[in-house]
C-alpha cells in the first residue's frame, strides 16, 4: 500500500514542463528533481515534497523521449502517477525507472489536487475516501521489471532469452 | 499479421505475435544524438557496466551542435567522440545533418528492421517500411547496447487512409499538419499508425517521410507506410547492405480504419503551444514573424529549399526578418549547390547554416527574447524550447515560411502565385 495526499495536473502535460531541456545532462535523479515541473512555478516544488502520487489528466508525459521526465518525479520521492491516458514513452520510461503509470480515469476524476488516496498494487485499486476504483495490473513481464527497480537492475538480475523476458532466467 | 506484427514476431523469433503481448526483440538500429547520446553513454559506462554486443549496429550524430557555443557543450562533444572511439560505434561529428536524415543517407535505415532512439521522432523512420520507435536511455543503455535487444509491447495498428489531390500551392507538410488536428494530441495513444491510400502511394519517399515524422505528436508508438518499388529504389540509390522487404498481408487485422480526403485543404499553421493548435493559414495571417527558418528534424530537406526558392527568387525578405536555411544532410547542401538554390536564397536576404538540427531547442542557435516569433519547417512549437517561453512559433510548409518572410508577418503562399495557380 502506498499514498496520502496527492498533487493533481491537468491534460497533456508534457516533458518540457515535467523536465525542461536544459537540465538534461544530468542523470541524478535527485539533483533533476530540483527542477521538476520548473516552468509552473516554485510553489510546484513544495507539494510535490509532500506527495508520493501524482494525479493527472490524459496524455500525462507527451513530448520527448527524454527518460529524466520519470527519474526526475522518482527523485522527486515520487511511488506513482495515477493518470487518464499517459504518453506511450513516459510509461515506457516510468517502467524502465520503477515509477508506477497507473491508468485509472475514475479515481482521477474523484480526486482534487491535494486530497488523498491510497494504492494497493496487489489488488489493482486505488482508493479515494469511502470510494475504490479498480485497475488493469501490468502483465508479469512488466511487472517484474517494476518489482526489480526499474530495467538496469533488472537486467543485472535476470537473464535474457531469445525471445521473452524470463523471469529468474 | 501486418507490418508491425510480422516485424516484431521475425525479430523475437516468434512465428506469430497478438496486440498487447509484450516481447523481446533483435534491434538492427540505434540512432543516439549528441544530446541524448551523452546521457545514455554515462549510464552505459556508470551503471551497466557491459561491452557493446553490436557496434556496428549504433550510430551517434551530432546535430544539436554544428559548433559549440561554450566550453561545457565542448566537453560533452568530446566525451561523446571518446565514448565512440571506445567502443567502435559510428560517429557522425558536427555538420552532418539532422539524424534522422543522416541515418538514412548512410543506409542504416533499412526496410523491414526495427530503428530505436531517445530522438521522440525516431517514429519518421516507419517512411521506409521499418518498425521504428522512440526509446528512453534506460532501454538502450540495459538492453540494447549490451544485448542488441529491447522489449516491445506489440500495438494495435490503425490504418490511417488518405485520399484527394492538393490544390495548388498546398504541399504534403500542410496534409501532415492538418492530419495532426484531425487525429488530436493523444488521439492515438499507444498505437501503430498505418499512413496509406492513393495520396501517400503517390508520394515520393521525403514527402511520405513526413506524415510518421507526426505519430509522436498524436500519442502514436510508430507510424509507417508500406514499402514498394519507390522503397526499394531509395534505399538501393543509398547502400548495398541487403535488407528483407516486409509488407502487410492481405488480412493484416487493424483496430480501426480512418478515411481523409485532402483536397479541400488550405495551407495550414501550427502556432504554439502545440502541434495541434493547427489552422488554416489565413488564421494566423498578419502575426507578425521576425524569424525565419528551413530546418530542425521536420525540415531542411531539398523539396523545402526548393518550394522557399521558388517563392523567393528574384524577391528580398522583409527588413528586420531573419531567414536561417539549414540542410537536412550534406547531400542537400551539395545538391542545393548545384540546383542554383544557394545563390537564390541568399541573395533573397536569406543566411545558411550548415546542416545540422538548426534551432531545435536552442542548443546552438535559435534563441528567441518573449516578443519574438518564429515560422519554421519545424517538427515542435512547444514554449521555451526556443529560449523565451513566451515567444512563438509557427509551423508550416516552407512555401508559407517563405511568403510570411517577405511580408514580415504570418503570409498566404497563394498571395505570391501567378494565375495558373503555380508559384
Amino acid at each position: 500500500m502506498m499514498g496520502g495526499v496527492c498533487i493533481k495536473f491537468g491534460d497533456s502535460v508534457n516533458t518540457d514542463v515535467i523536465i525542461p531541456g536544459r537540465y538534461l545532462v544530468s542523470i541524478d535523479p535527485v539533483e533533476l528533481a530540483k527542477h521538476a515541473f520548473e516552468p509552473l512555478g516554485p510553489e510546484i516544488q513544495g507539494q510535490l515534497r509532500r506527495s508520493q502520487i501524482i494525479v493527472a489528466g490524459s496524455n500525462f508525459g507527451c513530448g520527448s523521449a527524454r527518460e529524466q521526465a520519470a527519474s526526475c518525479l522518482v527523485g522527486a520521492g515520487i511511488k506513482a502517477v495515477i493518470a487518464k491516458s499517459f504518453a506511450r514513452v513516459f510509461f515506457r520510461n516510468s517502467i524502465n525507472t520503477g515509477l508506477l503509470a497507473i491508468v485509472c480515469p475514475e479515481a482521477v476524476d474523484a480526486i482534487a489536487d491535494g486530497g488523498e488516496l491510497a494504492i494497493d498494487m496487489a489488488t489493482g485499486a486505488v482508493t479515494v475516501g469511502d470510494k475504490t476504483f479498480h485497475f488493469d495490473p501490468y502483465p508479469e513481464s512488466l511487472q517484474s521489471i517494476i518489482d526489480a527497480g526499474g530495467l538496469i537492475p533488472y537486467v543485472a538480475k535476470h537473464v535474457l532469452s531469445a525471445g521473452e523476458v524470463r523471469k529468474n532466467g | 499479421m501486418n507490418l508491425v506484427e510480422k516485424i516484431l514476431a521475425r525479430a523475437s523469433g516468434r512465428a506469430k505475435v497478438s496486440p498487447g503481448e509484450v516481447v523481446v526483440a533483435n534491434v538492427d538500429t540505434l540512432l543516439l544524438h549528441d544530446l541524448s547520446g551523452y546521457i545514455t553513454s554515462r549510464v552505459f559506462e556508470r551503471e551497466v557496466k557491459m561491452p557493446m554486443r553490436y557496434p556496428e549496429r549504433v550510430a551517434m550524430v551530432f546535430d544539436h551542435h554544428f559548433s559549440p557555443p561554450n566550453e561545457e557543450r565542448a566537453n560533452i562533444l568530446e566525451e561523446n567522440r571518446a565514448f565512440a572511439r571506445r567502443h567502435g560505434i559510428h560517429l557522425f561529428d558536427c555538420g552532418s545533418g539532422n539524424i534522422h536524415h543522416v541515418g538514412v543517407r548512410n543506409g542504416l535505415v533499412r526496410p523491414g528492421t526495427i530503428v530505436v532512439g531517445s530522438d521522440s521522432h525516431t517514429p519518421v523512420h516507419g517512411a521506409l517500411g521499418c518498425f521504428a520507435v522512440g526509446l528512453g536511455n534506460n532501454s538502450h543503455a540495459a538492453m540494447v547496447m549490451p544485448f542488441g535487444k529491447a522489449w516491445f509491447r506489440v500495438p494495435e495498428t490503425i490504418q490511417v487512409n488518405i485520399s484527394g489531390r492538393h490544390k495548388p500551392v498546398v504541399t504534403p507538410r500542410d496534409a501532415a499538419l492538418w492530419l495532426t488536428g484531425q487525429i488530436g494530441e493523444g488521439g492515438a495513444v499507444y498505437k501503430a499508425l498505418q499512413f496509406t491510400g492513393p495520396y501517400i502511394k503517390d508520394l515520393e519517399i521525403w514527402d511520405r517521410w513526413l506524415f510518421p515524422l507526426i505519430t509522436i505528436d498524436v500519442g502514436g508508438k510508430c507510424g509507417y507506410v508500406e514499402p514498394d518499388e519507390k522503397t526499394i529504389a531509395f534505399v538501393r540509390s543509398l547502400t548495398d547492405e541487403p535488407f528483407d522487404l516486409v509488407t502487410s498481408d492481405p488480412d493484416g487485422e487493424y483496430e480501426a480504419v480512418w478515411e481523409y480526403d485532402i483536397s479541400e485543404l488550405e495551407p495550414q499553421v501550427a502556432a504554439s503551444p502545440t502541434l495541434g493548435n493547427v489552422k488554416p493559414v489565413g488564421e494566423f495571417a498578419g502575426a507578425p514573424v521576425q524569424w525565419a527558418e528551413l530546418g530542425g528534424h521536420g525540415g531542411g530537406r531539398l523539396e523545402d529549399i526548393r518550394q522557399a526558392a521558388e517563392i523567393l527568387r528574384g524577391r528580398k525578405i522583409a527588413p528586420g526578418v531573419k531567414f536561417n536555411v539549414v540542410p537536412s544532410s550534406r547531400t542537400v547542401f551539395a545538391e542545393a549547390c548545384r540546383e542554383g538554390l544557394v545563390d537564390v536564397l541568399h541573395a533573397a536576404g536569406c543566411s545558411w547554416f550548415p546542416p545540422c538540427s538548426g534551432s531545435n531547442q536552442a542548443i546552438n542557435m535559435g534563441a528567441m527574447s518573449k516578443t519574438e516569433a518564429m515560422v519554421s519547417t519545424h517538427a515542435r512549437n512547444f514554449p521555451g524550447r526556443n529560449g523565451s517561453p513566451e515567444a512563438m512559433m509557427y509551423l508550416s510548409s516552407a512555401y508559407t515560411v517563405a511568403a510570411s518572410a517577405l511580408k514580415g508577418c504570418i503570409a498566404d503562399p497563394r498571395e505570391f502565385c501567378n494565375k495558373g495557380g503555380t508559384v
